[in-house]
């Protein structure tokens, strides 16, 4: 009966990868120039592609994209199972310790102080623009991560933690105002693209360390995976079963700073994922289990994002939409009806 | 009373909170011990102390005075996990794992002595059915947490804490917030439980009549004073339950087993059957109404007859409720 159950999961899991690797295929063949799918399969096999222009196209643009989509879906979803789980809480995600506000800042301090302080800090911008702004977004998310743990030595209770969280995004909110409002109309535009969340524009060296970045943040997530599921019960239950919360405290905030952080620094501020994904996992697997929880969440992040970038390419036009967009245009519907339909259980 | 079956010894026990450099004493003097095989009822009003008290046995606030030993051994010394194979609790946080099933849920419990995965083996499974049988929840086992009712759900808490098998149980008022048939089975299952399978079990309880039936030992914390423990039917007879009542307007009645008002009125007037007269004199004494020198009443049983006498005027009634009518409305 239990091993039947399992049986049934490990298929789902199972064919949720092989979709995933569908999605994957789809993806890189659409796009403005759409290439076919036997060409595709040829060129990831290394078998060549007929045409060079093609190959340039798969090889330096679409592949690395759709791993960063991939990526981004798997971090961002991880991020906010680990985030609802510790504080209890259905509106827990990536948002909520001010990580994303944190990169935010970093990017609005980069791409708009030159205009309020009178700097540039951009240079000539292409190649190390790009990695000027995911320094920048990776030192603003350690910088409010860091502030975080600081507060997070004093304080005990995790709902204290959230709400000081919230203050530490609402805080760097209006710092970004503040540098909005003294920006230059150029700069401005420059960062409400960032904000608005890409895929593209990443190289492989990108993609090489934000997949370590990954790696990295999913370490916690492994060796805690029991801990999770005792905080189910609360965190007095999970302490009178031997957990640390402490230990547990520091897991959750640096995974989730590594993941959530490398994700915005690369992509901008992807919104919905973090928060719904997790919920999705719950319904589609109908278990509260972390063991099912954490990978049925990241294929269904990934295979999520896939999705999202997909539609933002708008096959057979030139013209992209921005991925927060789309996200939150597609996400929300879905998140709604599969509420109604599935008698969604508020006790998550 | 031999050594090894002793649990859990506190020698002269303090506890408190500490705030910066204040400590902020709750209760001390507390010496106790729990046995292999009972069951413990800790009574004491609200605010006393008893879930500091827990706290400390269970590691989580450390006495400030005192030693708190787990089969010899200082709490202080044993770590989270190995305390959690040790002792297992049922709080009264409300917990919301919605999306579990009773028996995942029962399965938590094996947590302390699994990899770190969380697999569940065979003894592991072996110890979850048995705890599921001992609460008899077994009828529950598919179903989603959030489909049962309190009742059940704190059978299966109980169930879960069971599974993780330690030597001592501590319940924090499972039965708060429950009906009067559920309070009964789970205390009754609690004293089963301890009995059959020889665990010390300690339960935090307000319901002093349903403790008095099924506990094997009571421990009163009192408002000052030392921790008292004993048999409740010793503390009823020596008086000493009193103790739990910090006013003297009401008294523990060693008769019915009931808390009464101290200063009874008493009713010389009423006579008859003595199924039926408490519980009139119990309706007149609620509703404050005095009986003049001149009235007497007969009650009898079978069928329930009251026969009111006044200056040689007989009226008969069939309910408690017209006697009161016809005593208020002559005044």
């Amino acid at each position: 009966m239990a091993t039947g159950k399992n049986n049934r999961i490990g298929i789902a899991i199972l064919g949720g990868t092989l979709l995933i690797f569908l999605l994957f295929l789809g993806n890189i063949s659409i796009g403005s120039v759409a290439i076919p799918l036997g060409e595709t399969l040829s060129g990831l096999t290394g078998g060549g592609v007929s045409k060079k222009s093609w190959e340039i196209i798969l090889l330096d643009y679409r592949i690395p994209k759709a791993i960063t989509a991939i990526l981004a879906g798997i971090a961002l979803s991880l991020s906010g199972l680990q985030m609802q789980t510790f504080f209890r809480n259905p509106l827990a995600g990536p948002y909520v310790l001010g990580i994303s506000s944190g990169a935010g800042l970093g990017v609005a301090i980069l791409l708009l102080g030159g205009s309020a302080f009178g700097w540039n800090l951009l240079g000539d911008g292409g190649f190390m623009g790009i990695w000027g702004t995911i320094i920048a977004a990776s030192t603003g998310a350690i910088l409010v991560l860091v502030l975080m743990s600081l507060t997070a030595w004093r304080v005990k209770d995790s709902m204290t933690l959230l709400i000081i969280g919230l203050m530490f995004g609402s805080a760097t909110g209006a710092m970004i105002s503040v540098l909005s409002y003294f920006g230059g109309a150029e700069e401005l535009k420059l960062f409400t693209i960032w904000s608005m969340g890409s895929f593209g524009g990443t190289s492989k060296d990108q993609v090489m360390v934000f997949f370590v970045a990954c790696l990295l943040g999913i370490i916690p997530v492994l060796l805690f995976v029991k801990s999770f599921n005792a905080m189910l019960l609360g965190e007095r239950y999970a302490e009178s079963m031997g957990v640390n919360l402490y230990q547990l405290r520091w897991a959750m905030i640096l995974s989730t700073g590594v993941l959530a952080g490398s994700a915005t620094a690369i992509c901008g501020p992807v919104a919905f994922i973090g928060i719904a994904v997790p919920h999705l996992a719950r319904m589609v697997f109908k278990t509260g289990d972390h063991r099912i929880l954490f990978p049925a969440s990241s294929l269904i992040g990934a295979g999520f994002l896939l999705v999202c970038d997909s539609v933002s390419q708008m096959p057979g036009t030139a013209e992209t939409l921005p991925i927060n967009a789309v996200t939150s245009l597609f996400g929300a519907p879905l998140v709604i009806w599969l509420i109604l339909k599935r008698n969604f259980s508020r006790e998550f | 009373m031999k050594e090894n079956t002793i649990i859990l010894r506190g020698e002269e026990v303090a506890i408190g909170y500490q705030k910066g450099k204040t400590i902020h004493w709750v209760a001390e003097d507390l010496s106790f011990s729990l046995k292999r095989g009972q069951l413990t009822c800790l009574l004491g009003p609200n605010g006393v102390g008893k879930s500091t008290l827990i706290k400390a046995i269970l590691g989580q606030n450390l006495p400030i005075k005192g030693k708190i030993l787990f089969q010899g051994e200082p709490i202080k010394t044993l770590d989270a996990n190995a305390l959690a194979k040790k002792v297992s609790v049922v709080l009264t946080d409300r917990i919301s794992p919605g999306n579990l099933t009773v028996r995942q849920l029962v399965g938590l419990g094996r947590i302390p002595f699994t990899n770190w995965l969380g697999t569940i083996g065979k003894e592991d499974r072996r110890i979850i059915e048995s705890a599921i049988e001992d609460t008899k929840v077994g009828y529950l086992t598919d179903k989603k947490v959030a489909e049962i009712s309190d009742g059940q759900l704190q059978k299966v808490m109980i169930a879960r804490a069971l599974a993780q098998d330690g030597e001592l149980m501590i319940l924090d008022e499972p039965t708060a917030h429950l009906d009067l048939v559920n309070r009964m089975e789970i205390m009754q299952l609690l004293r089963d439980i301890a009995h059959a399978r020889r665990k010390a079990i300690l339960v935090v309880t307000h319901d002093l009549d349903i403790a008095v039936e099924t506990a094997d030992e009571f421990w009163l914390m009192p408002c000052s004073g030392p921790l008292v423990t004993d048999t409740p039917e010793d503390l009823i007879l020596s008086g000493r339950i009193n103790q739990l009542l910090p006013s003297d307007l009401f008294r523990f009645n060693p008769l019915t087993g009931k808390i009464q008002s101290s200063t009874p009125v008493a009713y010389p007037q009423i006579q008859g059957a003595k199924e039926v007269f408490p519980w009139l004199q119990s309706a007149l004494r609620k509703n404050n109404i005095q009986l003049d020198t001149e009235v007497s009443i007969f009650v009898q049983k079978e069928p329930v007859l009251f026969i009111v006498e006044r200056l040689g005027i007989r009226k008969q009634f069939a309910s408690i409720r017209e006697v009161m009518d016809e005593l208020t409305g002559d005044r």
